[in-house]
């Protein structure tokens, strides 16, 4: 069996691909990273909302999560892209769209960052449910207020039983800005298609891009990891090993 | 764990062998075994294919592939299913040379650059890059594009044009280019203000222009930035299917066929009138060989 097929590697690191895919690479690093942590912002918040005893509170915040999880991401970023700024006044508009650098990044930041943080509040209402009701009425009969109990008991505790499901839509966030390039965004899927077009090398140029994402999520997976460890309190939730 | 390495290893195995499937025979062959007329065509390049109001591929290039379609059934004197696939600048070459699609009836550049990896028909069009701007807009040529915002398709010979351009400091300061994946993309783009100008090949703008909402608020700027020859694609090395193919082409423009789906598409009453040039009328009567 033999491959009819030429592998030609070098084409990844010649000039001017090389530059290309290092350019695609450190795109996808800083919208994966803004993105998450504006993600996790939104997300703790609305999440809180979600499992406060105020009603108006509760709906608001179910409202945004439901609206946000239920349509495809795709399609909410061309949303943000071509149809959003419409509401804007004319002037605005024009100015977002041909004076502000990088338009198409910082769009798909709103976009993703949203999207993501419907599915963060999602983990943290599953993350606070999750602990035992005693929990809250030992906090409430030593005096705290609801507002210190959620930050001195809940978030503390909903965190670290969040941990690994957070760092899977962590994860997600990196792998769903691939979708940046159909809106322009010059990130490393993109950068893998534009070196497959130019030299028509499309087996290299696409194990290129599985190997940037792969090595970017292990990274992450190792750092969360990480994250874990400095973060537990011993005893407080029960381990497999 | 070894039953696991085992069957992973088979897995593997059986992938490798399902790969060099597409490598052997030629695409006639392949056509008359499987019975099947794969064909790739675009769904936002009007109006060569582009997806009509009944969500139905139609356009000068698809008409044309279903000439072929029939001659193929008379060559084999049985009747072959026709499948149309969708294709965009980026995927089209990958396609056919991996044998997902025998042919790619789109409205696809003729360079010598992509003859590396695949074969091309008979020249069935010519056009240039030209840039589509809003009236008013000041934008005359490719010399009013520095620092303005250009769109283009990814992988399409006018991106490389625009690229080239800015590299070598004909457009300078640089002209800001934003490469999207099909050209309904770009129009919707200019339409809303993202974009000064988005750049193709003129007789694509031309049809973008006729099925705007509006057509009288653009217009196509610029001479011709590149020569764009238009040609079906085909796998390299397989003159039996590029042969017939060719031959199929230059009956039709000897029989009149070709005149006709011109005029449906491109005549007076056409999607996108736009008459034959002298050029490519003399053109294409060297181009029939006897």
């Amino acid at each position: 069996m033999t491959f009819a097929y030429e592998f030609r590697w070098s084409v990844l690191w010649q000039h001017p691909y090389g530059e290309w895919m290092l350019q695609g690479i450190w795109t996808t690093l800083t919208l994966g990273t803004i993105c998450w942590f504006l993600a996790l912002l939104l997300g703790i918040i609305v999440g809180t909302f979600r499992v406060t005893p105020w009603r108006p509170l509760r709906i608001l915040a179910t409202a945004y999560t439901e609206l946000f999880r239920d349509i495809p991401l795709l399609v909410q970023l061309f949303f943000w892209y071509f149809a959003a700024p419409r509401v804007l006044p004319a002037a605005i508009e024009q100015y977002l769209y041909r004076q502000v650098p990088n338009v198409e990044f910082w769009v798909v930041v709103i976009g993703l960052s949203i999207y993501t943080s419907s599915r963060v509040a999602e983990q943290i209402r599953s993350g606070v449910q999750s602990i035992p009701p005693d929990q809250f009425f030992a906090a409430l009969s030593t005096g705290l207020t609801h507002f210190q109990m959620y930050r001195y008991v809940t978030i503390p505790l909903a965190i670290r039983i969040m941990i690994p499901p957070l760092t899977t839509e962590f994860l997600t966030t990196f792998k769903n800005t691939s979708l940046a390039m159909t809106v322009g965004v010059l990130e490393a899927t993109f950068m893998s298609q534009q070196i497959e077009a130019y030299t028509f090398r499309g087996l290299e140029a696409t194990t290129a891009a599985c190997l940037v994402y792969l090595v970017i999520t292990m990274l992450v997976v190792l750092l969360m990891g990480f994250v874990e460890k400095k973060l537990a309190v011993p005893g407080l939730i029960a381990r497999g090993r | 764990m070894k039953k696991i390495y085992l069957g992973l290893l088979t897995g593997f195995l059986a992938l490798c062998f399902v790969a060099p499937v597409f490598a052997q025979g030629g695409t006639l062959e392949k056509i008359a075994k499987s019975g099947e007329f794969t064909v790739g065509v675009r769904d936002g390049a009007i109006p060569f294919g582009f997806i009509s109001k009944d969500n139905e591929h139609v356009g000068f290039s698809v008409d044309v592939a279903k000439e072929f379609h029939k001659a193929l059934e008379k060559k084999f004197g049985k009747s072959l299913k026709f499948t149309l696939k969708t294709t965009n600048p980026k995927t089209r070459i990958p396609l056919v040379s991996n044998g997902t699609i025998d042919i790619e009836c789109g409205s696809t550049t003729h360079t010598v650059e992509r003859e590396e990896t695949v074969d091309f028909t008979i020249t069935v069009f010519m056009t240039g890059t030209q840039l589509l701007v809003k009236k008013g807009s000041g934008i005359k040529s490719y010399k009013d594009l520095p620092g303005k915002k250009v769109g283009a398709a990814q992988g399409s010979t006018n991106e490389k044009a625009i690229r080239d351009l800015n590299d070598k400091g004909e457009i300078k300061p640089a002209a800001n280019l934003v490469v999207y994946q099909e050209h309904s993309q770009g129009f919707l783009a200019l339409e809303r203000g993202i974009l000064d100008a988005y750049c193709t090949d003129g007789i694509l703008l031309a049809g973008m222009r006729a099925k705007a909402p509006n057509p009288d608020q653009y217009e196509v700027a610029g001479g011709f930035i590149t020569y764009d020859p238009y040609a079906y694609i085909v796998r390299e090395n397989d003159s039996k299917f590029r042969d017939f193919i060719n031959i199929e082409i230059i009956k039709m423009i000897k029989d009149g066929r070709y005149a006709q789906i011109y005029d449906k598409w491109l005549g007076p009453n056409g999607v996108v009138p736009y008459p034959m040039s002298e050029e490519f009328k003399i053109f294409q009567k060297l181009e029939a060989w006897p």
